[in-house]
């Protein structure tokens, strides 16, 4: 390994801290007290390389061209590798899919590669093993299972690329009746089904989210965790081109029960329980048909009096949008999704906004084939069981079921990356690589295939899951050789590029990370109406309760569940952390007497929850919504996250688990995952847990008789709809306060002038940024009592703001950083000049001159300063392994905040300098610009009059939060426009 | 009486005087963090002076990632078998060798320098620069002469690539035989002489030193 | 009294006393064994002590984050305690300077325990804004002093290092103006002395007093001199500690009434405290002739005067935020009073504006008990009047996202008790030590009032 980086501030965190302490010390004595002579208080070593690789230059980053691996989206991704170690993740700008945007999973993903609980050494029967061991136990096995005519079963999760998938096929090959079973906790298995029923072949389409006009979204949140939420994102925004020739906005209806990240941007929101939306969808179709004159393909339910008019809306809006609208589904409900394929069929979307002939493989796992596995495991008949990347004793319905069934298997191969709830009963446990220590690939959409290459040399003793079907099949073949003789087979073939030897087109694939080629082939059958014909259950269970539930934006389905910097990610709506809770309506929690933090007990069939409850706006009376992927096993490692002092409350007590697992909760119905079943009891149980959340006050509105009538709603966000701004450009603008201030104001850059703008309209919410800020500027994990003390550290928050009756609930997101005031209030009042204005327009913040005063922050108004209430922990000395070299790792008692990342301007303008050019516009990015997949957040220098930010910024929807202080913010912000579908908005 | 208030007077003098002596002396006093004269041994007695003084050696020769990097780096071992697989002692005493093998009638035994010794055996090679069996490649660990806090963020790349000799902050360093920080390193140390760049220029070209406090600190 | 001449000059001190006798008496306390009274209070005050600097030490060690501040209210408790012990450290100088000047003679027997106070209560109030740092060992950097760092100076527009001189000097000037009020007494200390180091001691710090007329004059001199030095600090500092809010741009901050609404305020608990001290002395240390119901009286006008002043301020405050037309400003005060903090705000309106509207009765002016209790009201209402402007409008300010309620720790609370443990700690020393009452200044009225002619009492 490198050891250059002891020469630098890349030391880390150890030394860093021996050299604060003795600063400390130094501090005490300067008072008066000198010391003559010069001996060094600590000697430091230099210790060079024996021999130096060729590609590193101590000092310096690397940047590789990767694919995320923090779902099975297959982000393209760049990861930055710094003195042999990677400390960041970045969007690859030139992919495809994701433009260069990341989520907030996504830019965790390089936290836990250093994360010390994962699984370093494979173990055979519980005790650690030798791969030889493990190999010959294995291929016994399998001899074995041969010879007693028993089957071979492997369960995937859909993570496997094409390489692995190929391997898979060879070695089923070598076991007569051996099956591949994917399986997705997260399932879209209905929608799979549902085109094999109506075009015979399972796939699940590609939408094309930017070429829609009208989007109807039945309860799929395809913004925060719907299959591949970054590009949607992204393809969203690009949908709405509001600062185009002509602004223009797709119109987006989402109907759904509880309040997702998705139904907080849609332009209208209908809210209807899970039950419901079946008849929703039926109904919407027999109009969709009847306005074009056709006869119902589907029989009519009839109007529902509370939605009646919005599906008439929407109908009518669906026929003239035919070509470029959209419908999308989240309910793994066969019946929907045959009527969603049906309705993007009739409405000619197929081809257009719904594409069939490059289809998407990131969720091709099927729930009826785990059931049918399950059986075949109790009927004994399988002789050896692969799981890969699969937790199904965590997320099968059924307590211990699925571990139940996997012990009647001759033999469990398991190979995880932690010690989890199936990996506890296997016979064999492999400890899987991190994403970013092996090579693989992946191939996320038909015709996008991107490489996966390792950034560093593995922790573990780990091997992929290509490299052990090949050696327990006989051959041994590097994991790189492998994938190429693939490529060159499969993928080569169907280039679309120039390149004429197989070097080139691997190489250049190596280089940008992924390579384009043409769709595999895929003949399709005609729409088969009659597939739509007797349709399954549909009647909404009345007055009972629904239970329903959802992933988190951070955990996922709880592959995250070992990521702090993802558990202490506020959810974009809740703002809750740490935590996983009962979410219900206003109007339930007063049916039930319950308020915030009281825990329920959910009862059902056959299972029960005890959660506590969170009482969330605009959620459909009746249901209950509960996260996925939390309570997951070895969580109660964070017992010992943040602070320790005597009135400090554990973030979880030894022992006890970060929230409780709802998976086992679920239920197996009609051969599908359901992502909804009904309650049979629910009762507050007297007792209550506090939760964290980073924000106390929801609304813009004042709390009620403390503010008169006319100053009741705050001018923090403005807010217009589409047809208000066609009419006027000002539409919805604050009047411009007259600032009368003692300033001289003559000031002229002589370099630069950072600045920032932000467009509200973009932002989802996604909260993207925060992480991708945290990762960037070492910014620590605090732990859940700091945060219910509202001592959260991220210099980037999110802001959420409810509006409206509950009726229709709207919600308005605004990310508060720091502002770089012009004339900041934090500037004037520090004793001793630690925060000062630079003359690049930067509010400075210089963590070692502070003296913590803490004045500096009671008087921003904005409040997006962040006090070091102790000397917080970076993690143990493998997680200290990503703090960034370039940021200063902060000791207690100082104020930190957003420094517009100056260290990135810092490394720019050096570059620049070194090669006598001018710093061009957009080479500066902030970390949140970068990973913001919506491209809201705008980063740049006002002295350029033709850059993206001078432009933004003299826009006419540009305005600044609190303008009327007179701090002269540089950041600006952009107008929130929502398209709510008004006479002449509507049409996009 | 008034001769207590003589004493108190008195008293009070002396304590004036005391505090005057002493301030003289602040030139010798030195606060803590500044190291300036910090001379260590180094574990091989490497002379700047006989290879960047007498064989004129460049600077960016060994410390090849100064123009380049935050780090100037510090040259691989490799970098220096480059030269010493050929040059294994000082070059008088191989003469000296030479004439009495000359005397003696009898082929010049290699002679090997008991700090090149040291570079080898960090190699894993004996003095006849064969691979010594079972030896651990091993790099040396030097002293670090010039440390700058954590809080300070450095860059070598932009002060060589703006002109800046590594004379300036780092002395005479080809007249010193063992490394020794001339310069104490403070921060008005670097802010001065960042202004001055500004005012002056280096080498007849306008510069843009910052002299914020994020050009150091962040 | 027999000898009294005139119905409107009441003599200030009763008893008819001799030079003779008020030297002993005001010694006495000095030369008897210390009570038992003295030594329980002095253990108690001790142990307050003793839990504050528990509490400060773990606090250093730990990270402000014991306390129960956060990231948007980052001043509490700590500031809060500051600004009521400067407050209660103004009517020292106030007594000693202003009444002084204006040839009030009954201060006489109050003044020298009031600036004692005073002392204490800028030691207490000093320790403060030194603790409530992040990093407290790098304290001294809010002192401009040379150094290597280019050099970098602190920041002067910024209202903290006012703060740091003004409070520096008002505790120069204020020790300075008690240390030269003592002389005198430290001779006749001196002269009283029966032990050899008692003596010298005394002797020493008497300056080799000797009581000639030169002496004396040069003593009035300076003391004039000092008082018309000390004067305009009772203004300067308080108008300062006023700016660090005054200045800022948070709403219930942001307010030009603040420098003479805190200086009122400031006298308005400082007499309080006196009252409440001064009581308390009067009867451990009989020394009813002396503290009589007429200082009693005098002072509880004064209260009756600042009060109303006090009284003002809040009123204006209102008026003003609903007469800016500014938004947030009225939401800030409607919130005070209306919000989640609103018993605080009561609170502080019933301490200091209800409650000392019973002294404009003369009867519960001249009954001690009552004039004690509401003494102690006022300290409590006072140290609310600085929770609410510092805390509650800090909880809720601009953006509603970054609202956020407090509550204390119980470090802070022991904090709290820590200093008041200090002051009383330091003050019981002080009245062991040192002759509580202005001797050479006692006697010089002790025929105010009287018949001239024959030395009473012989």
């Amino acid at each position: 390994m490198n050891h250059d980086h002891h020469t630098g501030r890349d030391s880390g965190p150890a030394m860093g801290f021996n050299r604060r302490s003795f600063l400390k010390a130094a501090g005490f004595t300067l008072a008066g007290v000198m010391v003559a002579g010069c001996e060094r208080q600590k000697v430091d070593k230099a210790i060079p390389f024996l021999v130096k690789p060729e590609e590193v230059i101590p000092g310096t980053s690397t940047w590789y061209a990767s694919t995320c691996g923090g779902c099975t989206a297959g982000c393209g991704i760049l990861i930055k590798n710094r003195d042999g170690r990677p400390i960041k993740i970045e969007g690859n700008p030139e992919h495809p899919l994701s433009g260069g945007g990341l989520c907030a999973t996504g830019q965790a993903m390089v936290l836990s590669l250093y994360d010390s609980h994962r699984l370093q050494k494979p173990a055979l029967r519980g005790k650690p093993a030798l791969w030889d061991e493990i190999d010959r136990a294995v291929t016994g096995q399998l001899e074995k299972t041969r010879r007693e005519g028993k089957t071979v079963r492997i369960l995937t999760s859909s993570a496997p690329g094409p390489t692995a998938l190929a391997a898979v096929a060879k070695f089923l090959t070598a076991f007569p009746g051996a099956k591949h079973i994917r399986y997705d906790p997260l399932s879209a298995s209905a929608i799979a089904d549902a085109h094999q029923q109506c075009y015979g072949r399972r796939f699940i389409p590609h939408y094309r989210f930017d070429r829609s006009g009208v989007i109807a979204s039945f309860d799929a949140d395809f913004l925060g965790t719907w299959l591949s939420p970054v590009e949607f994102t992204r393809a969203y925004r690009s949908g709405r081109p509001i600062d185009g020739m002509t602004p223009s906005m797709s119109h987006h209806v989402q109907i759904e029960s509880r309040m997702s990240l998705s139904g907080s941007n849609a332009d209208r929101r209908l809210v209807a329980r899970p039950d419901e939306q079946y008849r929703l969808l039926l109904r919407l179709t027999a109009l969709v048909d009847r306005e074009a004159g056709r006869t119902p393909a589907v029989p009519d339910p009839g109007p529902d009096p509370r939605h009646e008019d919005e599906m008439r809306r929407l109908a009518a809006l669906l026929n003239t949008a035919r070509g470029n609208s959209l419908v999308v589904c989240g309910a793994n409900h066969l019946p929907s999704q045959l009527l969603t394929a049906y309705l993007n069929h009739t409405l000619q979307n197929t081809g257009a906004t719904v594409d069939l002939d490059a289809p998407s493989y990131c969720r091709t796992g099927s729930d009826a084939a785990v059931a049918e596995l399950m059986a075949e495991l109790d009927s004994g008949g399988v002789g050896m069981l692969i799981v890969w990347d699969a937790n199904p004793a965590y997320d099968w319905p059924g307590d211990g079921a699925f571990a139940g069934s996997m012990k009647k298997a001759g033999m469990s191969v398991i190979c995880a990356s932690h010690e989890d709830e199936t990996s506890h009963e296997a016979t064999v446990v492999l400890p899987k690589a991190h994403p970013m220590e092996e090579w693989d690939d992946a191939e996320p959409v038909s015709g996008i295939v991107s490489v996966r290459q390792p950034a560093i040399t593995p922790f573990g003793d780990t091997r992929s899951l290509t490299d052990c079907l090949h050696r327990w099949t006989g051959d041994t073949i590097s994991d790189l050789e492998a994938i190429k003789n693939w490529w060159r087979a499969a993928f080569f073939p169907r280039r679309n590029t120039a390149a004429d030897s197989f070097d080139t087109f691997w190489n250049d694939a190596v280089y940008r990370g992924f390579v384009r080629v043409n769709p595999a082939p895929a003949p399709l059958k005609p729409f088969n109406t009659s597939s739509l014909g007797p349709c399954g259950e549909s009647g909404p269970r009345g007055g009972e309760l629904v239970l329903e539930f959802y992933p988190t934006v951070a955990l996922l389905d709880g592959r995250h569940a070992h990521n702090p910097w993802l558990q202490e990610l506020p959810d974009p709506v809740t703002k809750i952390v740490w935590d996983n809770y009962a979410s219900v309506s206003p109007a339930t929690a007063a049916g039930n007497g319950l308020h915030r933090g009281d825990i329920v007990h959910v009862g059902l069939d056959g299972a029960s929850l005890e959660l506590p409850v969170v009482i969330q706006r605009g959620q459909a009376d009746g249901t209950v919504a509960v996260a996925l992927g939390y309570g997951k096993m070895g969580t109660d490692r964070f017992s010992s996250v943040g602070p320790e002092w005597f009135e400090g409350v554990r973030t979880v007590e030894p022992g006890e688990l970060v929230g409780k697992n709802a998976g086992p909760a679920r239920e197996f119905r009609d051969g599908y995952l359901a992502n909804w079943r009904t309650v049979r009891e629910f009762r507050g149980t007297g007792s209550a847990r506090r939760l964290a959340a980073t924000q106390e006050y929801d609304s813009l509105r004042m709390p009620a008789g403390l503010a008169p009538p006319d100053e009741e709603r705050r001018p923090i966000i403005q807010e217009t709809t589409l047809s208000a701004y066609l009419a006027s450009r000002s539409a919805g603008s604050f009047p411009k306060p007259e600032i009368h201030t003692i300033w001289p104001d003559e000031y002229r850059f002589p370099h630069h002038r950072w600045a920032m703008a932000i467009d509200l309209s973009a932002c989802t919410g996604c909260s993207a940024c925060v992480v991708g800020c945290q990762a960037e500027n070492n910014i620590p994990v605090v732990g859940k009592d700091e945060v219910y003390r509202n001592r959260e550290m991220a210099w980037l928050r999110i802001d959420r703001y409810y509006s409206g009756e509950d009726g229709d609930l709207s919600v308005a997101y605004q990310p508060m950083l720091c502002q770089h005031c012009e004339h900041a209030p934090c500037e004037t009042v520090c004793p001793v000049l630690a925060t000062v204005h630079s003359d690049e327009g930067l509010n400075q913040q210089v963590y070692n001159r502070c003296v913590g005063t803490r004045y500096c922050s009671n008087n921003c108004p904005y409040k997006i300063r962040r006090f070091n209430w102790f000397d917080y922990s970076h993690g143990d000395d493998m997680q200290r392994l990503v703090l960034n070299p370039d940021v200063v790792v902060r000791e207690r008692g100082i104020m930190e905040k957003c420094s517009f990342c100056v260290q990135r301007i810092q490394e720019v303008k050096i570059r620049a300098k070194e090669g006598r050019r001018p710093i061009s516009d957009g080479e500066v990015k902030t970390a949140c610009e970068q990973s913001c997949p919506a491209q809201a957040i705008v980063f740049g220098d006002l002295r350029d009059p033709e850059s993206r930010i001078s432009k933004m910024q003299s826009g006419p929807r540009m305005y600044r939060v609190l303008e009327e202080t007179g701090t002269a913010p540089s950041i600006a912000y952009m107008t929130l426009v929502r398209n709510r579908g008004e006479e002449g908005g509507a049409d996009a | 009486m008034n001769n207590r208030v003589l004493g108190i007077f008195l008293g009070a003098g002396l304590l004036l005087c005391l505090t005057i002596f002493l301030t003289s002396y602040a030139n010798n006093v030195r606060l803590p963090g500044n190291n300036e004269g910090y001379e260590p041994v180094q574990p091989i007695a490497y002379s700047h002076r006989l290879h960047a003084g007498e064989l004129q050696l460049a600077c960016l020769h060994c410390h090849s990632d100064a123009g380049r990097s935050r780090n100037a780096g510090i040259p691989t071992m490799q970098t220096c078998m480059d030269c010493h697989k050929f040059v294994t002692a000082p070059i008088l005493d191989i003469r000296a060798e030479d004439r009495r093998a000359a005397e003696a009638k009898e082929k010049p035994k290699r002679i090997v320098s008991a700090e090149l010794h040291k570079l080898y055996a960090a190699m894993g090679l004996d003095d006849q620069l064969r691979p010594e069996p079972g030896a651990v490649p091993r790099a040396v660990g030097w002293i670090r002469v010039h440390e700058l806090p954590d809080f300070v963020y450095f860059n070598h790349g932009a002060h060589v690539s703006a002109g800046a000799e590594c004379q300036t902050c780092h002395g005479a360093i080809e007249t010193m035989e063992r490394v020794r920080q001339v310069s104490d390193l403070s921060m008005g140390w670097c802010v001065n002489c960042h202004r001055g760049s500004n005012a002056t220029g280096v080498q007849g070209r306008a510069v843009a030193a910052p002299t914020d406090c994020s050009g150091c600190h962040f | 009294m027999p000898d009294v001449v005139s119905e409107i000059r009441r003599p200030l001190i009763g008893g008819n006393k001799s030079y003779g006798e008020v030297t002993r008496e005001v010694c006495a306390p000095l030369d008897r064994k210390s009570s038992a009274a003295w030594w329980t209070t002095l253990s108690a005050a001790l142990a307050m002590l003793v839990l504050g600097v528990v509490a400060v030490t773990y606090e250093l060690r730990t990270g402000i984050g014991t306390w129960g501040l956060n990231n948007t209210v980052g001043w509490a408790f700590d500031i809060t305690n500051f600004v009521f012990w400067i407050g209660i450290g103004h009517a020292g100088t106030l007594i000693s300077a202003i009444l002084f000047l204006f040839n009030q003679k009954w201060r006489t027997s109050v003044n020298r325990s009031a600036e004692a106070m005073t002392l204490f209560a800028v030691m207490c109030a000093g320790i403060f804004p030194v603790i409530h740092m992040g990093r407290p060992w790098l304290a001294h950097w809010v002192i401009p002093y040379p150094n290597a760092r280019g050099p970098l100076w602190v920041n002067f527009r910024s209202p903290l290092v006012w703060d740091m001189f003004a409070i520096g000097t008002y505790f120069i000037v204020s020790f300075t103006f008690w240390y030269v009020g003592l002389i005198p007494d430290l001779a006749t200390i001196r002269d009283r002395a029966t032990s050899k180091i008692k003596k010298a001691l005394a002797g020493f710090f008497s300056f080799g007093w000797d009581g000639s007329n030169r002496t004396w004059q040069r003593y009035e001199t300076i003391y004039l001199l000092l008082a018309g030095l000390a004067t305009p600090l009772v203004v300067s500092v308080h108008t300062i500690v006023s700016w660090d809010f005054a200045t800022s741009l948070i709403p219930g901050w942001h307010t030009t009434i603040f420098p003479p609404y805190f200086v009122a305020g400031a006298v308005f608990s400082g007499f309080a405290m006196v009252l409440t001290l001064m009581l308390i002395v009067r009867r451990v240390l009989h020394f009813e002739d002396y503290i009589t119901l007429h200082h009693i009286g005098a002072m509880s006008k004064i209260i009756i005067a600042t009060g109303g002043i006090v009284a003002l301020a809040y009123a204006t405050e209102f008026f003003v935020a609903l007469y800016s037309g500014n938004e947030y400003e009225r939401f800030t005060f409607v919130n005070r009073a209306l919000g989640p903090y609103g018993w605080a705000y009561w609170t502080m309106v019933g301490c200091n504006i209800g409650v000392p509207q019973l002294l404009w009765l003369k009867k519960i002016r001249s009954n001690v008990a009552a004039v004690f209790v509401i003494s102690l009201l006022i300290n409590v209402g006072m140290w609310f009047e600085r929770f609410v402007i510092i805390t509650i409008s800090l909880s809720r300010d601009y953006l509603p996202a970054s609202w956020a309620s407090y509550s204390p720790t119980t470090i802070e609370i022991a904090t709290l008790i820590g200093s008041f443990g200090l002051f009383f700690t330091l003050f019981l020393l002080f009245s062991r030590f040192l002759p509580m009452i202005a001797i050479g200044e006692v006697k010089g009225i002790l025929r105010y009032g009287r018949s001239n002619g024959k030395e009473a009492g012989k």
